[in-house]
């Protein structure tokens, strides 16, 4: 399988990378460059051709968004929003079936200590970058999902190791793909066009 | 009132400027120059400026956010988004309390809300604002509101509007949209929405439908009459009889 991940100046991605490399053809990008033995693509994820060349013959791309060093809260927001939106839209334009959107237990940090917080509980977001930011970006993919468009896979990260991210990363890409009908199905033991998990535990 | 008005040169801005001059005192920012007979102070600002937005809403009582680009894939993403982070922003920095924001009704009622088949279709479903850029970006906006006002003692009125006519030029069989308002009947509300007390809205995030009567029934004003008070014109009725 060929893979894209993105925020390849992260450390998380970085080990994802050199995880995956064992089983699959690795690419990765980020908007700024990155030093890796890795097959490496500049790419601001901009509304332009690039973004599509950058996704071509790609099976599943590894989302996430996070912020360079010294990124301020709007270029922060802009990479998570537009840059999101850019990358699903030429994902879906290049047939890529399917996107894993690694994004944060943050968002479900305000429940109450003790609480049982599932997958379908409503995300309670603060309104600080990092994680306005991982729920927009949310946001975001919910609607390719909705339109069937793409197929997507959050997976709500505590704070877990790279081995664990990796593991359940592994585990996702292994899954069957979600597809548009099955959301409008009444099989219950379908795959959904949008999927969450929470790896690890939420921070209380 | 001291009121910013965000993106107040465009097509509903010179209207809204007009219906509040009387009674309040404007401050109008905009990247395009304004017409000569709009009242208020005007700024040169670009709604995508942390900063500046800051700036110009020192000293303000309530913000009113107009800004909009529709179609560009960079700038929709820079005013329609993150315009309304820096609004909100701005409003913390300054203790202002009342926001006025607005958009296009599939900021919340997208491609699967069906209006071909669907009755009665409110401002208080989920939003569902599908990948289209002008929608996305400002649901997206809505959003980031929303979640401020989580985390705020700020109280955002979000009007949603569709289709926008000027009675005058109104052609027998023209085509228009299941959700239709003059642009004179489009500001009354803005009046509406800053008089309002904060404590008679149902709670500090509001989201309304402004269009006039119609009589097939596709959308629904009734919340924004009901709690608003506001009343639609009956100038756009050619358009059906």
């Amino acid at each position: 399988m060929r893979i894209l991940i993105t925020s390849a100046s992260h450390d998380r991605s970085a080990a994802l990378a050199d995880h995956l490399a064992d089983r699959h053809e690795i690419r990765l990008t980020e908007r700024t460059h990155v030093e890796t033995e890795h097959e490496f693509v500049l790419s601001a994820l901009g509304h332009d051709r690039s973004t599509n060349l950058l996704t071509r013959d790609i099976d599943a791309i590894v989302h996430s968004v996070e912020p360079l060093t010294g990124e301020d809260a709007n270029a922060q927001l802009d990479a998570a929003t537009r840059g999101t939106y850019n990358l699903l839209m030429a994902a879906a334009e290049e047939g890529i079936s399917q996107v894993i959107l690694l994004s944060t237990l943050e968002l479900m940090a305000a429940y109450p200590p003790g609480y049982r917080v599932r997958e379908t509980w409503r995300p309670l977001p603060d309104t600080l970058p990092p994680t306005l930011s991982a729920h927009l970006a949310e946001q975001i993919s919910r609607e390719f999902a909705r339109e069937g468009s793409l197929g997507i896979k959050i997976l709500r990260l505590g704070d877990v190791s790279n081995k664990t991210v990796a593991d359940a990363v592994s585990e996702a890409l292994a899954q069957p793909v979600p597809l548009t009908a099955s959301c409008r199905s009444n099989d219950s033991t379908a795959p959904h066009a949008l999927s969450i998990t929470h790896v690890g535990e939420r921070p209380q | 009132m001291n009121v910013l008005i965000l993106g107040g040169t465009g097509m509903l801005g010179p209207y809204v400027a007009r219906e509040l001059a009387p009674a309040h005192n404007l401050r109008i920012t905009d990247v395009n120059p304004p017409e000569d007979d709009l009242p208020g102070e005007f700024l040169h600002l670009d709604a995508a400026d942390l900063d500046g937005v800051v700036a110009a809403a020192e000293g303000m009582d309530a913000i009113v956010n107009l800004s909009v680009l529709r179609r560009d894939r960079r700038i929709a993403w820079d005013v329609s988004t993150r315009g309304c982070y820096n609004m909100m922003q701005a409003a913390v920095t300054h203790n202002i309390r009342r926001v006025i924001n607005t958009g296009p009704h599939f900021t919340v009622a997208g491609p699967n809300v069906t209006e071909c088949f669907d009755f009665g279709i409110g401002p208080d479903i989920p939003p569902q604002s599908g990948t289209n850029i002008y929608a996305i970006t400002k649901s997206m906006g809505l959003e980031i509101c929303r979640v401020f006002t989580q985390h705020h003692d700020i109280n955002v009125q979000t009007y949603l509007f569709y289709n926008f006519k000027d009675p005058e030029a109104i052609q027998p069989g023209e085509h228009y949209a299941p959700f239709v308002i003059s642009w004179e009947n489009a500001a009354e509300v803005f009046t509406l929405g800053l008089d309002i007390e904060l404590n008679a809205l149902p709670s500090n995030f509001e989201v309304f439908y402004v269009f006039a009567d119609m009589p097939h029934g596709k959308f629904t004003n009734e919340k924004t009459k009901r709690i608003l008070g506001f009343q639609p014109r009956q100038d756009v009725e050619t358009l059906w009889k």
